[in-house]
């Protein structure tokens, strides 16, 4: 059976085409610049080479499209017929309060997700357009949302809930989320794996170290805690973004730069973390590579950003009484050993200790826990587009059934 | 119909922020001009807009260039033939902008919409030199426009359902609000804002209060973000006379007969913040000079 992963952005769609007898990947690719006239599509079908097409592509239909003929290109294509494709998986920013789980997309569903377009004003709208433009492209294919919220719905209420006037709960919704919850997923389950051991009693601390970074605190196989809010704002300080800070300082730099909301809003989501402490990016390569020849910035911003980590894990260890394992993933998470190695070491109290040799690898999925250590310290790189289709699979194949 | 490729005709103050704003929503843009040199004015004009902005945290490098990028500034008239709106900025007199818009009519596509961004002049006066009455609508936009966020959709007596619904979500793709009004001079806006800016220089005139305590009563009093006084002085002292005569002459109230001090301080050439001095005293970069240097300037002016 093929399943069809796609993740829209507002003027982008990424798409992966899963072949889920083997769970291998057939194609993937990107389709750029949707809206205007110069749109690009690159696809790329595994173990050939990729194709790349330069056209007027004005909405998302067309897109979805264009790349639907892409996969039964003559030359380009991995499929025969489009109606080999049994099922689509998307991609779904926030699901609010609604969304425990994966669901098969129905009209109600859609105006769930139209509902949440206050948590989530950049992203879901453009995740809706997808579900409608894969909808128009391949009527009556059923279609599955998977939502980066969902996994953290089974936060106790003490974690979830903000030291703030009640009623803003009731009526506005106002809450932690969490978000990255594909990926924390995943990496919960794959770590049981990897050790050999139940989820049940397993205490994972899971790290999701990208451009967004997030922590999340699972037990059981259930998330316990995160570190991203209402909004991807909160939590660990990021490539640009701020994460934790002051509520305060938002009404005193507002007050004294004479702001306005969206230049705060930028101001905190696209000019700080990293970036705005360093000056120089927002990508820790860059970073790492400053730290190396001496940049002063460069090495502040890093040590914040290590730091935060470590405050983070130190809380949720306490917050799971205890903590089994800790997991590296993502980005940075997969490929920068000398972040893991400044935040392992100075988790000593843990118990933690990693092996050097080990530790030296990128984008790998390593066992790098070093001998002695109390507490298991794994790499696992995050396949978010594979849970997508396996849920996809997994409610499509129950819907049939059940008729 | 929907709109993809927008004309800007005029690259005044007015002419490039529209420009600006609009690129930055994701629209394919043409800035035109008469000349080259104005043209490329306008470009420096809006580079040092985004910089500004980019300085504020308002947007980020990539931001700024991906804009610059959408923007076409062209002194050739030709090129807004592809468009699906053009919308003329050029001089508030109605003979320019009949021209204009005349022009605009012989060599845009028949479907393409004619905007006017006029504050005071009759969308119907200004459609009727075209051949499209139909498809002329007033736009207009406040200044600045990246932070205002309303825009008033001035209906001609002619223009139709289709115009008025295609511009109307072209105005909700901004991200701002349209406000739906009938040709009537000054609109709603300037309507309602020249009496408040009369009566303040009035005050001023007749000694009531100083124009720093006239603002500031305003400003706080009624939680507007600037006093009277010194919105005229953004606005452009001599446009302000402008649109004030304008609305004497058209609607006969007397709240619109322009205050003396006004036209004395436009023929002395202080049209406020473009030219350093108004009511108030400005830095190079538009800024309010520091309370001490303004009460020197008001002092002295007296």
């Amino acid at each position: 059976m093929k399943v069809f992963v796609l993740n829209c952005g507002s003027s982008s769609v990424k798409y992966q085409l899963f072949n889920m007898e083997d769970e291998s990947v057939m194609a993937k690719g990107l389709v750029e610049r949707i809206g205007s006239d110069d749109a690009i599509l690159t696809h790329t079908p595994t173990g050939r080479s990729s194709a790349r097409k330069v056209s007027s592509i004005l909405d998302h239909t067309t897109a979805i499209g264009q790349v639907l003929e892409m996969l039964v290109h003559p030359e380009h294509g991995v499929i025969a017929d489009i109606s080999e494709i049994r099922a689509v998986g998307h991609r779904v920013l926030h699901g609010g309060p609604t969304f425990t789980q994966s669901v098969l997309i129905n009209g109600e569903v859609k105006q769930a997700i139209r509902d949440c377009i206050p948590l989530g004003p950049l992203h879901n709208p453009a995740n809706l357009m997808g579900i409608l433009a894969a909808e128009s492209n391949i009527p009556g294919v059923p279609q599955v949302a998977v939502f980066d919220t969902a996994f953290h719905q089974t936060m106790p209420k003490h974690a979830f809930l903000y030291p703030l006037p009640y009623v803003l709960y009731e009526r506005h919704k106002v809450r932690r989320y969490g978000f990255h919850g594909t990926s924390h997923r995943y990496i919960a389950r794959r770590a049981a794996e990897v050790l050999n051991r139940p989820s049940k009693g397993l205490r994972i601390i899971s790290c999701h170290l990208g451009n967004g970074a997030s922590i999340a605190a699972v037990k059981d196989g259930k998330c316990m805690d995160t570190s991203m809010g209402l909004t991807p704002l909160e939590g660990l300080m990021m490539g640009t973004r701020s994460g934790d800070i002051d509520p305060a300082v938002v009404f005193y730099v507002m007050k004294h730069e004479n702001l306005t909301i969206g230049e705060m809003d930028s101001l905190l989501n696209k000019h700080s973390g990293l970036l705005g402490v360093s000056g120089i990016s927002g990508d820790m390569r860059e970073i790492e590579a400053a730290v190396n020849s001496g940049n002063e910035r460069a090495k502040i911003a890093f040590d914040i950003y290590e730091y935060r980590i470590r405050k983070y894990i130190g809380a949720y260890a306490v917050a799971l009484d205890g903590v089994d394992a800790i997991v590296f993933t993502a980005g940075i998470g997969e490929n920068s050993p000398f972040l893991r190695q400044r935040v392992c070491e100075g988790l000593g109290f843990l118990g933690v200790a990693i092996d050097p040799e080990k530790n030296d690898s990128k984008g790998k999925e390593v066992d790098i826990t070093g001998e002695g250590s109390k507490v298991r310290v794994l790499i696992i790189p995050t396949n978010e587009e594979l849970v997508i289709a396996r849920d996809t699979l997994e409610i499509v194949s129950a819907t049939n059934s059940a008729n | 119909m929907r709109i993809r490729k927008v004309a800007i005709v005029g690259a005044g103050t007015m002419g490039c922020s529209i420009a600006e704003n609009i690129g930055e929503k994701g629209f394919a843009v043409f800035l035109v001009d008469r000349t080259d040199e104005l043209v490329e004015d306008a470009k420096s004009r809006v580079e040092l807009s985004l910089n500004k902005r980019l300085e504020k945290w308002g947007i980020t490098e990539a931001e700024k260039r991906v804009t610059l990028s959408r923007i076409r500034f062209t002194s050739k008239l030709d090129d807004v033939a592809t468009c699906d709106l053009v919308i003329e900025a050029v001089q508030e007199d109605p003979n320019v902008k009949k021209k204009v818009l005349s022009d605009l009519d012989k060599l845009c596509h028949p479907k393409a919409i004619l905007a006017s961004n006029t504050s005071t002049l009759s969308i119907t006066e200004l459609a009727a030199v075209t051949q499209r009455p139909e498809r002329v609508i007033g736009l207009h936009f406040l200044s600045p426009v990246v932070r205002v966020e309303v825009v008033e959709i001035v209906r001609g007596l002619k223009s139709s359902e289709e115009t008025v619904e295609a511009v109307k979500r072209f105005v909700r793709s901004l991200d701002k609000i349209g406000v739906e009004v009938h040709d009537s001079p000054g609109f709603v806006t300037t309507r309602l804002i020249t009496p408040l800016l009369n009566q303040a220089m009035n005050t001023l005139m007749e000694g009531v209060a100083s124009a720093s305590d006239i603002d500031t009563a305003i400003r706080l009093g009624f939680g507007l973000p600037r006093g009277p006084l010194e919105m005229a002085d953004r606005m452009g002292l001599d446009t302000v006379l402008t649109s004030m005569e304008g609305l004497f002459r058209d609607l006969g109230d007397f709240s619109f007969r322009p205050c003396p001090l006004l036209r004395k301080l436009v023929r002395a050439g202080h049209l406020g913040v473009k030219t350093g001095q108004g009511f108030f005293k400005y830095d190079e970069e538009g800024n309010l000079m520091k309370e001490e240097e303004n009460l020197v300037y008001q002092g002295a002016r007296r």
